[in-house]
């Protein structure tokens, strides 16, 4: 059912504020600027068709990327092209263990030695984008909403629908599993060396 | 100064918490204690230097703007509807 010019200038008035939130949520879970913007557009189109069933208008933004979400989820149906990244529960793997402070710190480097803190300031935007884009679908979204988007897990959880403690749990290994990405690209690069494995040092 | 009713917890036990911590989603006597314990321990103070650091770096791509043909294509579709 067509919106009423008054619905109209209300739903502008709401959603073009966000687009730049939608925008970049879009790019994150679909890696390049086309489909993004597919995928945003398809979105506000379903956003349209169910404006009226939004009761609170102040719960707009997780209302919109719940709905970009399942959007998503429905591309990949149709587009063969997204080829999701699946995250098979019985297979975890060390990515999930994995901490980049743990890989590259120096613990016995004088206090102002800080190999980790340079590393992070040297990676390029590209090398975390590509990093991002290489975690699985149900991790990469928490981990967006949470670290790029600066959700709580409160508002990451009402709008996926999904337990804090699923959230909590998520967003760790999404967070584990980004480091382990980061840290290949950075060797690729030639920003760090690689080391043998070591485990990460625990005192009581 | 160690508060009244909080425990000292081990290296272990503070790893568990640090994302907790940098998220802002951890209790109050668990924060207390966890900070007690990294104002103590360089090296569970590094690691939460470095993930607030890591975080921080992340929030960066949030100035990733939409383009005027999105913003153009979004307010046909509305004006259209």
């Amino acid at each position: 059912m067509k919106l009423t010019y008054e619905e109209q200038r209300q739903f502008k008035s709401h959603v073009l504020p966000l687009l730049d939130d939608l925008h970049r949520l879009a790019y994150y879970l679909c890696h390049n600027e086309n489909d993004a913007e597919d995928l945003v557009a398809e979105t506000v189109k379903k956003a349209c068709e169910k404006f009226r069933s939004l009761r609170d208008l102040g719960k707009i933004k997780p209302w919109l990327f719940r709905i970009l979400r399942n959007t998503f989820i429905s591309f990949c149906r149709e587009r063969k092209k997204y080829a999701t990244i699946e995250y098979d529960e019985n297979n975890e793997n060390e990515d999930e263990r994995f901490s980049l402070f743990t890989e590259v710190s120096q613990p016995f480097l004088l206090w102002w030695g800080n190999p980790e803190r340079e590393l992070v300031n040297k990676l390029l935007e590209d090398d975390i984008k590509k990093a991002i884009a290489e975690v699985p679908d149900d991790f990469r979204f928490v981990v967006v909403l949470c670290d790029v988007e600066g959700l709580s897990y409160d508002d990451i959880s009402k709008m996926l629908d999904i337990p804090i403690g699923t959230v909590r749990s998520r967003i760790a290994r999404g967070r584990s599993i980004l480091q382990k990405k980061l840290y290949d690209h950075a060797v690729e690069r030639g920003l760090i060396r690689k080391r043998e494995h070591r485990h990460e040092k625990i005192r009581s | 100064m160690k508060k009244s009713g909080h425990k000292n917890i081990s290296c272990q036990e503070a790893l568990k918490r640090v994302f907790d911590y940098i998220d802002n989603h951890i209790e109050d006597v668990s924060r207390d204690e966890f900070e007690q314990h990294i104002e103590k321990c360089r090296h569970c103070f590094d690691r939460v230097e470095f993930e607030k650091l890591l975080k921080s770096r992340l929030r960066t791509l949030q100035a990733r703007r939409s383009t005027d043909r999105l913003r153009k294509r979004v307010d046909d579709i509305i004006t259209k509807f």
